[in-house]
């Protein structure tokens, strides 16, 4: 690994971030923000893996990768802010620097929907994750059993509302919902728990992706379990403290596994047989 | 060949003092009161070595309670577009002797080893581990809360050692365990000489004497066996845990611990980051973004570092979580201890035996 003078230093050192360049900031909600970064070397990552993102002086903080990694050359962070690391990240702006290690964990086995149905539900900032495989089968083009259900608060909280078309033209059927509904909205209205009925998916044979806050995590894996979905398809990526991200510090120690570099990623069948929501 | 020789105890502090040329010599030494603490050893005379276990553990050698990682200067705290910034790796390179380490401890950084220079390698511990030499005494007199003889991590050992030394009166007998062990012995080989029958029959009589001093015979099997097999109920964690202050101290005074955090500073010259040891015990350890607590109430985070030590590291390792030094013991001030605990989750599942 290199410094960001350049030199080499004598041995690896997991803990050194890079430093990558923010190219574009872009505003998506009151308190979300998509940040573009390119780093001098080329970046490998998939779907579901994050990177420890930080800002020195502040910290440093876990993000997925929000975008596809597609010429190596930039990743995308969705980034909420929620304290005080998320908050230094906001205060930067376009040129500023923003430093990076990864990629980590394991990432979604997402394959071509060569069996069966997708099925996307994503709760708030829960999108971010998920956004890379949104793109992913929207560029592929091919009609049909793709779904994605995602609930926000509130209208103004919709975190990618300026790509949703664009989803939608790649063949997704995208189902909005929120908590708040005003006059303007016209989307649905309660949770993604109130909308099975308006998936087309044959749940027997799809595969479901979810992110959002662990509650609605919860609810949503054991309503997709009632209705015949096998647990080893029904995968989520858990949120946990992490200070490390390569195993190390014991914050996200969970069970018998470490959601850093196990996960974050896992399925029911392993969510229930390693108890790692409570 | 056997990598065995003898030294009188009129050679000891001059053998150290030829190691201490090469190396930062740390010793046990009395604080103070009765306290006894692994600290660098300017005066020969006063180690300690009839003493009970150092408080904390010589693992601070390898993973310190404080340790800068970086340091970064020329860096605003927003990190402003261009300019020389320069990130420093400050990486720990002192070459260190420690000399009169427990049998448990040196079990112990073995754990370390395979935790820490596992599949990913933590540069800070391996750079510290690198440069440490470890020179382990046997125990000829376990203290009152020591329970290693049931996992076989001491009270002497059969390998891992760099440098294992047995006291036998006037003399020690000195088993070098690594290569490096050997070239040191070799080095000064004039303060040795080879071991004789009288030598091997005495040191065998110490590790007897020493086995048989023991006050507490542990086994963590029964508890592990017990805990899988679902006798040990939440009623059961949560009468331990009500005695439980949540002050960490059982992790911070465990050599097999190692959970830390992390955290930047600005001072006058820059940003450094740093890590720090943490617990599991604390409430917020495990806390999320908005506030979430996984392990909000203390019984779960009881639960965790029992079922961390006891259940999760021999599935993975194949090794308990625990080398039996019985710092726990002296630690904790509400009386919760893995020989405590143990002791309890054995006479619970007898119990139910016997109804
Ligand atoms: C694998 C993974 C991927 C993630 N991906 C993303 C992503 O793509 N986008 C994203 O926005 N986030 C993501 N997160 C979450 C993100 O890492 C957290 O929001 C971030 O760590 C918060 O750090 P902070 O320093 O900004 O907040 P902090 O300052 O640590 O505070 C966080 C929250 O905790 C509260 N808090 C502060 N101190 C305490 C205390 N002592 N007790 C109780 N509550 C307290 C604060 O009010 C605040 O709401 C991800 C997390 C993980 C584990
Ligand atoms: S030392 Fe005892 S009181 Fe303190 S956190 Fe550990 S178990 Fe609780
Ligand atoms: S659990 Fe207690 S007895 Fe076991 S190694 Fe840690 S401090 Fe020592
Ligand atoms: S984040 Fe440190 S162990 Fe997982």
């Amino acid at each position: 690994m290199r410094t960001a003078s350049g030199k080499r230093t004598k041995a690896e050192n997991i803990y050194l971030p890079v430093s990558g360049r923010i190219e574009e900031i872009r505003k998506k909600t009151e308190d979300v923000s998509l940040f573009r970064v390119s780093t001098a070397s080329p970046l490998r990552y998939t779907p579901g893996q994050f990177f420890m993102v930080s800002v020195w002086g502040a910290g440093e903080v876990p993000i997925s990768t929000a975008s596809l990694c597609e010429d190596d050359l930039f990743v995308e962070f969705c980034v909420r802010k929620a304290g005080t690391v998320t908050g230094a990240i906001h205060s930067l702006q376009e040129g500023d620097r923003l430093w990076l290690r990864g990629p980590y964990g394991n990432g979604f086995a997402v394959g071509r929907r060569a069996n069966g149905d997708v099925l996307l539900v994503a709760g708030g900032i829960g999108i971010a994750p998920l956004r890379p495989i949104i793109q992913m089968f929207a560029k592929d083009g091919s009609a049909g059993s793709v779904t994605l259900l995602y609930g926000s608060k509130g209208p103004q909280d919709v975190v990618f509302m300026d790509e949703v078309q664009v989803w939608r033209s790649g063949g997704i059927d995208v189902i909005l919902t929120v908590d708040r509904a005003n006059c303007d909205w016209r989307g649905s209205a309660g949770l993604v728990t109130d909308l099975w009925h308006r998936a087309r998916v044959d749940f027997s044979r799809a595969t479901a992706y979810i992110c959002g806050p662990e509650i609605m995590i919860k609810s949503v894996m054991r309503d997709l379990s009632l209705f015949g979905m096998p647990d080893e398809r029904i995968i989520t990526t858990l949120e946990a403290h992490m200070k490390c991200g390569v195993g190390k510090c014991g914050h996200c120690y969970s069970g018998p596994k470490y959601i850093c570099t196990d996960g974050p990623v896992f399925s029911y069948k392993e969510i229930k047989e390693y108890s790692l929501l409570g | 060949m056997k990598s065995e020789w003898v030294l009188s105890k009129d050679h000891l502090s001059y053998w150290l003092r030829q190691l201490r040329n090469e190396r930062e010599l740390i010793g046990p030494l009395r604080d103070g009161g009765k306290d006894i603490l692994f600290r660098t050893v300017d005066m020969l005379h006063e180690i300690v070595l009839e003493c009970p276990s150092s408080l904390p553990s010589p693992k601070g050698f390898l993973f310190p309670q404080y340790e800068a990682m970086f340091s970064c200067r020329g860096l605003s705290l927003s990190d402003g577009s261009d300019g020389k910034r320069e990130i420093s790796d400050l990486r720990d390179r002192t070459r260190r002797v420690i000399f009169g380490v427990r049998s448990c401890d040196v079990s112990a950084v073995r754990l370390l080893d395979a935790f820490c220079l596992g599949k990913l390698r933590d540069p800070y511990y391996e750079e510290r581990r690198r440069n440490t030499f470890l020179i382990s005494l046997v125990c000829n007199n376990p203290d009152p809360t020591c329970f290693c003889l049931g996992l076989g991590t001491g009270p002497y050992l059969e390998e891992g050692f760099d440098i294992q030394m047995t006291d036998l009166g006037d003399r020690y007998f000195v088993q070098a365990g690594s290569p490096e062990a050997v070239r040191t012995v070799r080095a000064m080989n004039f303060f040795f000489r080879k071991p004789r029958k009288v030598d091997y029959e005495d040191q065998y009589e110490v590790f007897l004497s020493s086995k048989a001093r023991f006050r507490k015979r542990i086994n963590l099997e029964g508890p592990r066996q017990a805990i899988l097999s679902g006798k040990v109920g939440d009623d059961f964690w949560q009468e331990v845990t009500d005695r439980c202050f949540e002050c960490g101290g059982c992790s911070y005074s465990c050599p097999v611990c190692t959970c830390f955090t992390v955290t930047d500073r600005i001072n006058p010259e820059g940003i450094e980051r740093a890590r720090l040891w943490d617990s599991c015990m604390f409430k917020g350890f495990t806390r999320m973004a908005g506030g979430v607590l996984p392990n909000e109430k203390r019984v779960q985070r009881t639960k965790r570092w029992y079922y961390h030590k006891l259940v999760h590291y021999p599935r993975t390792t194949g090794k308990f979580g625990c080398v039996g030094c019985g710092r726990c013991a002296v630690a904790c001030p509400g009386k919760i201890d893995m020989a405590r605990t143990a002791t309890k989750i054995k006479g619970l599942a007898l119990k139910e035996e016997v109804e």
